[in-house]
């Protein structure tokens, strides 16, 4: 199943997606969280913590300035560059990040 | 990225899309079986919203959901259900102090208070999307 969480910035999608990742996964379901905002922070609200959110970040920074030939595969995106969060939620951060620092 | 995504593994993808509708605008090959759209009952977040729903709409997305969120009130929840289609599903998630203290915090909103109002509801939207139930 794909879910997609829109809105308008700051409406409260970021905390709907965690709850949203965090309830499915507590029910036994594998799920992956993509973060796809520029200013990417679902980590922290899914219970990651600030300073692996920025370590993804920072991992993403580095793909997007070129330090891969290729763009990642799924499969890559989601095991070299995305981190376990609490009940096994797999978090990936997607997004081309246009502001390095955290909103 | 999503379209090719191979998924045998993971039983669900949540993605927290771009603020705005342009990755709902570009949404081609990539197939997506929810949308979440997050309203609050002001004037330009509904106007988003109501823009995403039509997209989600045209693009033949199989279940669209309104989370009305921050409510603090009937009117409120009423004014973000006339923004959509009559008919279009709207779930309202009250204000909750305990979210803002869980931004503050920076943790997770659900290991803060899993009881908080905000986040009750959230986990009552979330056991309507497994997959089985659609």
């Amino acid at each position: 199943m794909k879910l997609a969480v829109v809105g308008k910035g700051g409406s409260g999608k970021t905390t709907t997606s965690s709850v949203i990742a965090r309830t499915l996964a507590k029910g036994g379901l594998a799920v992956v969280a993509l973060d796809c905002d520029s200013n990417p922070n679902l980590g922290i609200s899914l219970g990651v913590g600030d300073e692996e959110t920025e370590r993804l970040v920072s991992m993403r920074q580095a793909l997007d300035e070129g330090e891969e030939a290729h763009a990642p595969t799924w499969d890559t995106l989601i095991s070299r560059y995305g981190s376990d969060g609490p009940d096994g939620v797999r978090l990936a951060v997607v997004s081309r990040i246009d502001n390095p620092e955290p909103g | 990225m999503l379209g090719s995504a191979d998924f045998d593994e993971q039983d669900v993808v949540v993605a927290d899309f771009e603020a705005g509708v342009g990755t709902l605008t570009r949404l081609g090959e990539e197939h997506v079986d929810t949308v979440v759209i997050v309203a609050e009952a002001t004037p330009k977040s509904l106007e988003v919203g109501a823009r995403a729903a039509f997209l989600a709409d045209q693009k033949a997305v199989g279940r669209i959901v309104v989370v009305a969120n921050r409510i603090r009130g009937p009117e409120d929840l009423e004014r973000v259900r006339a923004a959509f289609p009559p008919g279009t599903e709207v779930v309202g998630v009250p204000h909750d102090p305990k979210i803002v203290e869980a931004d503050r915090k920076g943790v997770a909103p659900i290991d803060l208070d899993p009881d908080a109002p905000a986040v009750k509801a959230l986990i009552a939207l979330a056991a309507t999307l497994l997959p089985h139930s659609n």
